[in-house]
């Protein structure tokens, strides 16, 4: 049985693709992750507390939400409330994220797919000069300035460190919140420059490859609220291809998902009742009524009125990201204007053993950390990945894909660059699907 | 134009996020290969291979042994490729049999029996610690400013200061909430243990109020000298700001037992590894 092996790159992580063909039928497409370093085994028996700085190095694209993540599982676990003013500053991180992550995963990931380069550093034609000139350093301006929120309200935009349990170590002082709300809102019309680019390129592809991808409905996942986007959400909500929407806490994942373990993978795969989940850019926005700020709701409108709710066609994925790009730089604005020095940061608690729940809607989902503490160590946790959500519906993508470009006994070539769109619609952090 | 690549071994892609972030070098280099950002499947020739990440498995040791022959001068950046990182805490012989167990299960590259840093493997020109180095860093490391020159420990750019008369008389805990700004995280009463590891970083982390937790590895006077060296370095400056008593300073010490980044001394001061060069790390 012949397999085609597909590496891949411009994601981040180490995975591959692999369709085999049987006869002229693909019989399967499978999306291996080749990495693990073991972060569930290898946190047993390190003191709880520590945890919040050692997760975020599960991932250096997604450390923000495992850092949130980690402080709201051990704030369960001793059972206390972080005061409003930490709540606040923990959007904001989470905001930094959200702009870091989708600016790198439309600008940087996927704009070479729409423009026909290798990446985005390739040099500009002469003819493309128009459209393109600084596009690497441009694309880099609107991802920086994420990466400069993480670092004013979390001490270091890779791996954060001011969330700690009980709070934040500390506010924004009022100078320092005005020069990053003046950068932010320097960049925002950039970010909608390059999102028009984007979109406008899309348009393109589309007519050239006569599709938006996989359109099959699908279910649903996201723990962000049904009237705004709030990504430090409570709760997570699935939405079925019937409209219907459940709502369970992170506490009882495990009564709505099922976790199987592949052999051919580090990763392993989520399904509701053996049916494709999805999660990421495309769930929030299926889920969520409005963004609630004026521009991003500007580019909502016109996207329901083109795709309608929920849509459905994988490359809309990308289309969403921007959306919220654009949304998290006017909401990081919006609360940047609000004094962020003027109340109490944390509050005092006394750790206990027990068990607790972290729940953030990460750039790429919800994401879960549990953790079981006895004598104040670590004796079981519990990382549970949005990628992994998505990894059915990536390979129930590849197999449409597969099939559109493997016909009798021939292969178009087409079929390499769909299996890197494919995959780069979700966004999969490899680093974290394993870790 | 000179040619620099990054190879990504078992990491978690923070070392390449720092290194988007300092861009000032697009317009002296180019890039070759990051499989990151450019779709490119092979490391060609190149004047400088940036390594990131540990040896964790077949595959990255077959990439590593692949790619550093390709080029001109081969650099280790980040605390995973430099001394295991924190992948390294898998490598407790208690973990290791965990996780090593159902390997044979997988069809995917096989786990190494321990996470080994890329000088294990090849041989190293040049060293960037840091979890992950700063972009101010890289580009010191790309284009190397003249006269660039780094705080020699992370104390130095903390600049919180030491006080004589506030002295805890017991530990606070690894971490609580809102401290008092510009006085020394030491003073009252964290674990920090920026006093013996490398300046460079621009303290972010005490600056912030979060003790440091040593990424950046030993300083340039203790990083040839054994371990024990290194703790009672941090054992003494601890008793001379707190009057913590010594038993306690060293069961703090020992108790986040390999945990965060001390575990890391052991890999520096293993015997029979000769000491990395100070003149080699920056």
């Amino acid at each position: 049985m012949p397999a085609l092996t597909f590496p891949l790159s411009r994601i981040e992580g180490h995975a591959r693709v692999v369709i085999d063909i049987e006869g002229d039928t693909v019989t399967s497409a499978s999306f291996q992750c080749t990495e693990f370093r073991g972060f569930k085994h290898l946190v047993q028996g390190v003191p709880a507390e520590q945890m919040t700085v050692i997760v975020p190095r599960i991932c250096g694209v997604c450390s923000t939400a495992h850092h949130i993540a980690s402080v709201k599982a051990l704030e369960d676990a001793f059972g206390i409330e972080p005061p409003p003013l930490a709540c606040r500053l923990r959007e904001l991180l989470l905001l930094g994220q959200l702009i870091q992550s989708q600016a790198t995963s439309l600008f940087i990931f996927t704009m070479p797919d729409r423009l026909g380069t290798s990446s985005i550093f390739d040099p500009v034609q002469e003819k493309d000069q128009d459209e393109r000139s600084q596009l690497a350093s441009r694309a880099l301006a609107v991802r920086r300035v994420g990466t400069h929120l993480i670092t004013v309200a979390g001490g270091q935009f890779i791996h954060p460190v001011k969330a700690v349990v009980g709070g934040m170590t500390s506010g924004i002082e009022p100078d320092a919140a005005a020069a990053l709300s003046h950068e932010l809102a320097a960049q925002l019309p950039q970010a909608c420059e390059l999102f028009d680019l984007y979109i406008r390129k899309s348009l393109e592809l589309s007519d050239r490859i006569g599709t938006w991808g996989d359109d099959a409905p699908a279910y649903y996942l996201s723990a962000v609220s049904d009237s705004l986007p709030n990504y430090d959400g409570d709760d997570i909500r699935l939405l079925g291809p019937d409209g219907s929407v459940s709502t369970f806490s992170a506490r009882s994942h495990r009564d709505y998902l099922t976790y199987e373990q592949p052999d051919y993978s580090y990763s392993g795969r989520t399904s509701y009742r053996g049916e494709a989940l999805r999660a990421n850019s495309l769930a929030r926005v299926n889920l969520t009524e409005s963004m609630g700020t004026p521009l991003a709701d500007g580019y909502l409108k016109r996207f329901r009125a083109a795709f309608g709710r929920p849509a459905h066609a994988i490359l809309l994925f990308d289309l969403a990201r921007g959306i919220e790009l654009v949304y998290a730089i006017e909401r990081a604005i919006q609360i940047l204007a609000t004094p962020l020095n003027e109340e109490d940061t944390d509050i005092p608690y006394t750790p206990r053993d027990g068990e607790g729940y972290g729940l953030v809607e990460a750039p790429r989902g919800p994401l879960i950390h549990h953790y079981v503490i006895k004598d104040g160590l670590v004796a079981d946790a519990e990382f549970v990945i949005p990628t992994v959500h998505n990894i059915k519906s990536i390979e129930r993508a590849l197999m449409v894909a597969a099939r559109r470009y493997i016909t009798g006994k021939r292969i178009d070539m087409e079929l390499e660059h769909a299996v890197g769109r494919v995959v780069r619609a979700f966004d999969p952090c490899i680093a974290c699907a394993t870790h | 134009m000179k040619t620099f690549a990054v190879l990504q071994l078992a990491g978690c892609a923070g070392c390449e996020v720092s290194l988007l972030n300092a861009d000032e070098w697009m317009g002296g280099y180019r890039l070759a290969y990051m499989p990151l950002v450019i779709s490119a499947h092979d490391v060609p020739e190149v004047d400088l291979l940036l390594v990131s990440g540990g040896v964790r498995n077949e595959e990255d040791l077959y990439n590593l042994r692949r790619a550093a022959p390709q080029a001109g001068k081969v650099v280790a950046i980040g605390t995973c490729a430099i001394s295991g990182g924190v992948a390294s805490l898998g490598d407790r012989d208690d973990v290791r049999e965990v996780f090593l167990a159902d390997r044979e299960r997988h069809h995917v590259p096989h786990l190494l029996p321990k996470c080994r840093p890329i000088d294990a493997v090849v041989p190293v020109d040049q060293y960037l610690p840091g979890c992950p180095p700063t972009p101010e860093l890289f580009m010191a490391l790309l284009t190397e400013p003249p006269g660039f020159k780094t705080g020699a420990i992370v104390c130095v750019e903390c600049r919180r200061k030491k006080l004589k008369d506030m002295r805890p008389s017991r530990f606070a805990g690894f971490q609580r909430g809102e401290v008092e700004p510009d006085i020394c995280l030491i003073n009252q009463g964290f674990l920090c243990i920026g006093s013996s590891t490398r300046g460079g970083c621009r303290a972010p982390c005490p600056r912030a109020g979060h003790p440091c937790v040593g990424c950046r590895g030993p300083s340039d006077s203790l990083i040839e000298k054994e371990s024990a060296v290194w703790m009672s370095s941090i054992r003494r400056v601890i008793s001379g700001l707190t009057d913590i008593p010594a038993a306690e300073i060293d069961h703090e010490l020992r108790s986040p037992h390999l945990s965060l980044f001390l575990f890391q001394f052991s890999d520096y001061s293993s015997p029979g590894r000769t000491p990395r060069p100070k003149e080699k790390v920056m």
